[in-house]
């Protein structure tokens, strides 16, 4: 399993002091193929994302994270990136007084040796090919980042990064959601543009709709904090029909877990 | 509590002494004296004055120091020469250590005056003589009384009537030598007329302590209008206190921006009255802290008038145990109906050893006015921090990204280019941002 996948091992955060969210989870996502991870709200979906990405908010208990073999736990954050994994954020964050073009060349160029940093005609032409890709406006590329953007030009803006940086890896954490069936479509097409034999990707999302565009090559549904089942495309299918509830029995849990409801208090 | 001491130096016979030195009319020499006298009639601030309050006193003392007497040398190190060819100035004075040592570019609008202000005292005595002391003068601080006893040169400005300087003007004060010394601007823009002018403090390491001493005084008559530029880069060694105060009549507009980079202290205070209706004055203030550097600022927003306007903007960030206090008033006199005023000072600490500390208030006398005050001091947002590294922003490259976003909200209204990346470079140097040297 270890050469060429994003793969996740027995893996156990909490939010530091506080209480545990995973409770060990198993995951691997080969390169070339994209899967989906679903769950009801509060699963623990996003938390696995950021903890992957490094988010200092939370401590990792036990288990592994590794991108082709190599364990990543030990990285800073931007040093996971340069390790070829990327995060498309839930709700992306405003950072005031950066232009998205200046903010994807420092992060190209952090990607490269000092004295090598990108030609001006390379990372225009690159960031154009993307802006294409989306749709998009190409004034966009001077926006501040995120500033006064509506949510779904947040999560078009996302999947823009995705392009012109090319992760070997990267985790969607719903970006499809609050998504009109257009934009969907746009950012479905961004990244099936992204597949291929050097990409692989972790699909979070709570609909069927998105994967009638991003075809997945296998679906994990996680619950409590732990994957609970997995299967082909058609499970996605069945889960919108049928819901949770008949994962959740299967899997001895209540039918309506407390993970669907308002955080817990305590450890 | 450490309490300020006099210094030794400060004496009638060292008044006397610069008088005599510049040849000074009678009327200068007994404002001089004058000065001295409430100099020594007034306390040292204590820090239980309400306007000191949190400031770190000591660092600002001037005990000890010798009087500067003029540089080592004349020469004009690389770090001005540097900034001089790299700035917006289409002319520009430098003055070390109290003599000017060069005169670069020309002004070529008639009847603009643009020199030193010991010539300024000769060749333009009346003018000088209507205005000097008109603004700052030494009742209002020990440091005014200092400065107005003891300056020994500074820059003079004086643009007539309807005329519109289309380049912006600077003055370089820079120093190689420590110890006390003082040093004045006057600025007089005549009615309708409409300038931009640059005070700029560096100096390259001096290698002993000296304490500064500014005062600058700025006349804005009828429909005036000045872009005013104060920017403190001095080397390490240096403290600076420096009181820059306006007056605005009828329909003139002053925008102000108060830059804090350099210095081992610095207190800057930035005061306006606004005398006229329908006088308008932007206050913008910038400071980054590092490596134990301690700001200070004191702002006065003074409606004397009815339908005036004052908006301020003071952003500072701070690292390294770093701290800063900003202390900040607006007043409305019985009478300034329809003002608008605002104020707000936010802080952005890089680390949990920096401290910032905000005061701002408001004496308002008048009803129908519109007033707003607003501080906040905070670390840096660690959402952020994590989206920019989880792009792979290396940290001091992101917590640079996070500081210019931060101090965008006051760089995106600086209207003068090579100042405005001038002191984004000096801020990524200082974050020590890789590849990015501070071309001084
Ligand atoms: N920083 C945090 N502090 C406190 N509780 C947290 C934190 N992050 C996550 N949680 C809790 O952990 C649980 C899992 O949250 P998470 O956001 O991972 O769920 P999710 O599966 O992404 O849900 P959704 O589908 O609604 O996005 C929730 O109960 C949430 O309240
Ligand atoms: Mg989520």
């Amino acid at each position: 399993m270890s050469e060429h996948s994003l793969e996740i091992r027995d893996l156990h955060a909490r939010v530091a002091d506080g209480e545990a969210i995973l409770n060990g989870v198993n995951l691997v996502v080969p390169r070339g193929e994209v899967h989906a991870l679903m769950g009801p709200n509060g699963s623990g979906k996003s938390t696995l994302a950021k903890v992957m990405a490094g988010d200092p908010q939370y401590e990792i208990t036990g288990g592994d994270v590794l991108i082709d073999g190599e364990s990543i736990l030990a990285l800073e954050p931007d040093e996971r990136a340069r390790a070829g994994l990327y995060l498309a954020f839930q709700y992306p964050v405003e950072v005031p007084g950066v232009s998205i073009a200046n903010f994807l060349r420092l992060a190209l160029n952090a990607r490269r040796e000092e004295g090598d940093e990108i030609g001006v005609m390379e990372f225009y032409a690159r960031l154009q090919r993307a802006v294409k890709a989306l749709d998009w406006d190409e004034s966009i590329i001077e926006r501040n980042l995120h500033e006064g953007f509506s949510g779904g030009e947040k999560k078009r803006s996302e999947i823009l990064q995705l392009l012109v940086l090319e992760p070997s890896y990267a985790i969607l954490d719903e970006t499809d959601s609050g998504l009109d069936v257009d934009a969907l479509k746009v950012v479905a097409k961004g990244v099936n543009a992204a597949r291929g034999p050097e990409f692989g990707a972790l699909v979070i999302t709570h609909y069927q709709r998105l994967l009638n565009y991003i075809v997945p090559d296998k679906v994990h549904v996680m619950a409590a904090g732990r994957i609970v089942k997995e299967g082909s495309k058609e499970l996605a299918m069945e889960l919108d029909t049928r819901g949770y509830d008949w994962v959740r029995v299967e899997a001895g849990l209540n039918p309506v877990g407390d993970d669907e409801h308002a955080p817990r208090v305590g450890a | 509590m450490a309490l300020l001491k006099d210094n030794a130096a400060v004496t009638e016979a060292a008044v006397d002494a610069l008088i005599a030195r510049f040849g000074e009319p009678d009327w200068l020499a007994e404002e001089r004296r004058a000065a001295l006298r409430t100099y020594a009639a007034t306390p040292h601030p204590t820090s239980r004055d309400e306007v000191w309050r949190y400031t770190q006193l000591e660092r600002f003392a001037i005990d000890g120091l010798e009087l500067v007497d003029g540089p080592r040398d004349t020469s004009v190190v690389d770090r001005v020469s540097m900034r001089i060819l790299d700035s917006d100035a289409e002319a520009a004075l430098v003055i070390k250590n109290g003599e000017v040592v060069q005169r670069a570019g020309h002004v070529g609008e008639s009847g603009l005056i643009f020199t030193d202000l010991r010539t300024a005292v000769r060749e333009h005595e009346a003018l000088v003589r209507e205005h000097l002391y008109s603004v700052v003068n030494a009742t209002m601080s020990k440091a005014a009384a200092l400065d107005a006893a003891l300056w020994t040169n500074g820059t003079f400005l004086y643009v007539p009537r309807d005329v519109e300087v289309a380049l912006p003007l600077g003055t370089f004060t820079t120093a190689d030598r420590g110890g006390l010394s003082a040093g004045r601007t006057l600025i007089i823009v005549d009615v309708n007329a409409k300038v931009t002018f640059v005070d700029e403090y560096t100096s390259e390491p001096i290698g002993e302590r000296l304490a500064h001493h500014a005062a600058t005084e700025i006349v804005l008559k009828d429909g005036a209008k000045l872009r005013y530029v104060s920017l403190q880069n001095w080397s390490r060694e240096v403290v600076q206190q420096n009181k820059i105060r306006a007056r605005l009549a009828r329909d003139a507009r002053l925008e102000s921006l108060t830059v804090s980079l350099g210095g081992d202290a610095a207190r800057a205070e930035v005061e306006v009255d606004l005398e006229g209706p329908g006088s308008e004055s932007e206050m913008l203030g910038l400071y980054f802290a590092d490596e134990g550097q301690h700001y200070n600022q004191y702002t006065l927003q003074h409606h004397a008038s009815d339908h005036a306007l004052s908006d301020l903007l003071f952003k500072g960030a701070l690292r390294d145990a770093s701290t800063a206090v900003y202390s900040g008033v607006i007043v409305v006199d019985p009478g300034a109906q329809k003002t608008d005023a605002y104020q707000t000072n936010r802080n952005l600490l890089l680390d949990d050893e920096s401290e910032a500390v905000s005061i701002p208030q408001l004496e308002i006398k008048a009803n129908d006015v519109r007033c707003s005050h607003g501080s906040t001091t905070g670390p840096v947002p660690e959402d952020q921090r994590f989206y920019l590294m989880s792009r792979g922003l290396r940290p001091e490259v992101a917590e640079h990204v996070l500081v210019t976003g931060f101090l965008h909200e006051v760089m995106s209204r600086v209207t003068l280019p090579k100042l405005a990346q001038y002191v984004e470079r000096v801020v990524q140097a200082k974050l020590g941002v890789p590849g990015v040297k501070e071309k001084l």
